[in-house]
């Protein structure tokens, strides 16, 4: 959250490559090709899409509302099946000593223990719900750059891929380095490729 | 370079702008002039994270507090440690932009921007409205990227430039002078 409302954490990142002709056809069938798909009514345990920065319950975007003026206003939505490892254990330590006692053997052998806790896993991954996570983007096509409104380094890792199989576009985030690279003349630039720490005391 | 040893090896160069930025502000009571904008408002406040050294051998030091001197932060830069984090108010046009900048990766934390009566209409079913809206926020995001940016501008000028020695000197003396001798 952020981008509209409350307070925002962002990072900026520069996009890499050319869209191709009629940029706005091909993000329009780019965006539904890889819009968000609900997966609470099926046992899948991962989904990643596209969806509106309006309503994260949006994956249609009637009349192109992702578009802005100049820009491409996007939520990444991710909803992840998880079951805690605390449950886990739990489960398979119940489950084990109801089979040890079923089958009346004083110990389970390795095998039987690694096949009960991947049937437990997959059981309680089924009931698990689906827990969502937004992060929104801003997307300048006027100057090739993002706004991307989160600060961990994982879901960077995460958009870096997936809007490069969305748009064919690399990202490669601005820091300060980079950012100066984009503020100066190649004078400076020389210069700054050189430039090493300052004591400031 | 590869974008994760260009992080590696410039971290220096976003602690050094914040710790600059941070003399900045004080040589003229918070004003800064921007050159072909006129002065704005920069203070620093309420949160710092100072950092020296690198890897295993980095220390940290944090500074909060509401109605504060930062006493603690200005012995830090006398150890020889510079800004990572700080929480900084920046005032142009009458617009107030508050934020949390990390250095080393130039992150905007907990950015608070300016209110204004497109920004607060959300509740519009029109969207045309939405849009002004959408369209208000992103504005006002760039307007604070550009601030930051031309002060950041204004920084690689005098550091990377041949007066660098001079500018170097005020920010020792400043260091020197304002750090609590006990």
């Amino acid at each position: 959250m952020g981008f509209l409302k409350g307070s925002a954490s962002f990072v900026r990142f520069s996009v890499v490559g050319e869209l191709p002709e009629n940029s706005l056809d091909f993000i329009a069938q780019r965006v539904i090709a890889f819009s968000f798909q609900d997966i609470d009514e099926t046992y899948d345990e991962y989904s990643i899409g596209w969806v509106s920065v309006l309503n994260m319950f949006d994956s249609q975007f009637a009349y192109a509302s992702y578009v802005a003026g100049d820009y491409i206003t996007l939520t990444l939505r991710i909803d992840e099946r998880k079951v805690s490892p605390a449950i886990l254990k739990k489960i398979v330590q119940k489950e084990e000593e109801r089979v040890r006692r079923e089958q009346q053997v004083p110990k389970l052998s390795r095998s039987m223990k690694v096949q009960i806790k991947e049937r437990v896993r997959t059981e309680l991954m089924r009931k698990a719900i689906p827990i969502p996570s937004i992060f929104e983007l801003c997307w300048s096509l006027a100057d090739s750059t993002l706004f991307f409104f989160s600060t961990n380094k994982k879901v960077h890792a995460i958009l870096e891929d997936f809007f490069k199989e969305s748009f064919g576009l690399l990202i490669r985030q601005q820091i300060p380095y980079t950012t100066a690279e984009h503020l100066l003349d190649d004078d400076l630039r020389e210069k700054l490729e050189r430039l090493s720490p300052e004591i400031f005391v | 370079m590869d974008l994760v040893d260009l992080i590696a090896e410039k971290r220096f160069l976003g602690q050094e702008f914040l710790t600059w930025l941070w003399w900045k502000s004080e040589e003229r009571g918070g004003s800064v002039a921007i050159p072909g904008e006129g002065d704005i408002t920069v203070v620093f406040e309420k949160h710092m994270l100072l950092e020296s050294g690198e890897g295993e051998s980095s220390e940290k030091l944090i500074c909060t507090g509401l109605q504060t001197e930062l006493q603690e932060a200005r012995t830090g830069l006398q150890m020889g440690k510079k800004l990572e984090q700080a929480r900084i108010v920046i005032n142009h046009n009458s617009y107030e932009y508050s934020l949390t900048m990390a250095g080393a990766l130039m992150e905007y934390r907990n950015v608070r921007l300016p209110k204004t009566e497109a920004t607060e209409n959300d509740k519009s079913d029109k969207p045309e409205e939405v849009e002004g809206m959408i369209l208000e926020r992103i504005y006002l995001l760039e307007e604070l990227v550009r601030l930051v940016n031309v002060l950041f501008g204004m920084f690689l000028k005098v550091r990377l430039g041949a007066n660098w020695r001079d500018e170097l000197q005020m920010i020792r003396q400043w260091i020197a002078k304002t750090a609590v001798v006990v």
